[in-house]
């Protein structure tokens, strides 16, 4: 039995592991949650908390078995699941399910809000989300951090809170905090099509496989190491070029609803004035 | 001060010259595999192939660079992984080198591994791949004069009475030479298969052996 998912280069087998770091981890996510949210007990809570535990489930598909360990120790593509999971749909459900006033209080010391104030810079959020993508998908980090559980959980961790820090600018969830516009938000999440396109890229057309753990581990079915491979870096840029489209696309079309309504807004008050 | 830092700088860049020339590093054209200081002679043997045809090794193989490797097709891991890296890189290299190479397998477990089995498991990695087949204890004796260990019959699972078995993880390669020079031991990556087949193809794992 195993604390967290590592590639342990044994043959894979469809028999069920347990990795009981992962419930421990999830477990208190969802603990700290319920206790937190108990004292702010509104409607804001119930309408958000689904989101939460939407995001807490999606989190645990994506580290325990099969996806763990599969992306850990056997399947390129895999891995890159898990990321686009870890980075891309978890962080997004995370804080949009925690109610504004757990944030506020969770961040009301002067030292927690120091540093919330540095992470939600948008130059920040940039920087710390491409160096976590792009080092944990640097050949030496994978084959060197994969083998360890606290390898494999240190990548994991980088990759949430990686997460975390990135939609912290697109949700924007205190305004007191200066928030990006909606156009900047937009820009924000164009910007962050690019630079994954450079790993992806490796990663797709690159002659021969790029990581040592994926090409030499024992095979999971008949998908050979570069066609495993080359699927990594279409799930890298496809997958997450589409989830940053989306999320662009739906941010443009509040904003204009939010023009449209003040719009509204000010004819009435100018109807009034008249 | 100045003069300190001008003295360090001098030491570092004089340390990293003669780093990269002193004789721990291999020359660029190195083979990445496992060097034979002592080469091994191409072993004179005969088994059966995948059609049931007699297949002379030495005689099949003269003038190819030849990759002779021991392992059974319920392999989980080794021999799957060695054999797909091999076919990949293949596929990949000019026709003019591949073309020069043969890939010889031989089954260590003629138990469960069929002819036909042996050629469809071949046939997903490369179907040029050669699959030959004889009783273990002949295929035993024929590891001992390549120079690998027998392999081993390690009973696993008295419930299904499935079983692996031990083998050797490295593959031998023998140049025109009639000799091998060097063997990829299990790590062996595609592109270390994809730097060493078109030198050994050359002729050129001379400048190894000078070493």
């Amino acid at each position: 039995m195993s604390f967290w998912c590592s590639a342990n280069g044994e043959p894979w087998t469809w028999s069920w592991q347990a990795y009981p770091g992962v419930w421990l981890f999830i477990g208190l996510l969802a603990m700290g949650y319920i206790e937190t949210t108990r004292r702010v007990s509104d409607s804001e809570t119930s309408r958000r908390r689904p989101f939460f535990f939407a995001g807490l489930v999606i989190l645990w598909l994506a580290s325990d078995w099969p996806i763990g360990p599969l992306g850990a120790g056997y399947l390129a593509s895999v891995h890159m699941l898990k990321y686009l999971l870890y980075t891309f749909a978890v962080p997004p459900l995370l804080l949009h399910g925690l109610p504004r006033e757990v944030i506020r209080r969770a961040i009301d010391r002067p030292f927690v809000f120091g540093v919330i104030k540095i992470f939600a810079r948008p130059l920040v959020a940039f920087a710390v989300f491409n160096v976590v993508m792009l080092g944990t998908h640097l050949p030496v980090v994978v084959d060197g951090f994969n083998p360890s559980q606290i390898g494999s959980f240190t990548i994991d961790m980088a990759w949430l809170f990686a997460g975390l820090v990135f939609w912290w600018q697109v949700l924007a969830p205190l305004p007191e905090l200066d928030p990006l516009s909606y156009p900047g938000r937009i820009v924000f999440l164009i910007v962050n099509v690019f630079i994954p396109t450079v790993p992806a890229g490796f990663l797709t057309f690159a002659d021969y496989p790029i990581y040592a753990l994926y090409e030499l581990a024992p095979p999971v079915g008949t998908l050979s190491s570069r066609v495993d491979q080359q699927i990594a870096g279409m799930i890298m840029k496809i997958g997450g070029g589409f989830i940053i489209f989306l999320t662009a696309s739906i941010l443009f079309f509040r904003w204009h609803a939010d023009e449209e309504t003040d719009r509204r807004e000010d004819g009435k008050t100018g109807s009034v004035t008249v | 001060m100045r003069q300190t830092w001008t003295r360090w700088l001098a030491i570092f860049v004089s340390a990293a010259v003669l780093a990269s020339c002193g004789p721990g590093r291999p020359p660029a054209s190195a083979l990445r595999g496992r060097l034979l200081l002592d080469p091994w002679e191409k072993p004179d043997f005969s088994l059966t192939d995948t059609d049931g045809k007699n297949f002379d090794f030495q005689a099949e193989t003269e003038g190819f660079v030849t990759f002779l490797f021991f392992g059974y097709t319920y392999c989980p891991d080794i021999c799957p992984v060695h054999m797909a890296n091999l076919g990949a890189v293949l596929k990949r290299l000019d026709p003019q080198i591949a073309g020069k190479v043969k890939v010889v397998f031989v089954t260590t477990d003629p138990e469960r591994d069929t002819p036909d089995r042996i050629r469809d498991w071949l046939n997903s990695f490369d179907s040029s791949f050669i699959g030959l087949l004889g009783s273990l204890d002949s295929v035993n004796v024929i590891q001992q004069r390549v120079g690998l260990p027998p392999a081993v019959i390690i009973e696993a699972n008295e419930r299904d009475a499935s079983y692996t078995v031990g083998h050797a993880a490295s593959v031998v390669a023998y140049t025109t030479d009639d000799k091998a020079h060097v063997m990829y031991p299990f790590g062996t990556r595609q592109q270390d298969w994809a730097h060493d087949i078109p030198l050994l193809v050359r002729g050129q794992w001379s400048i190894v052996d000078s070493r």
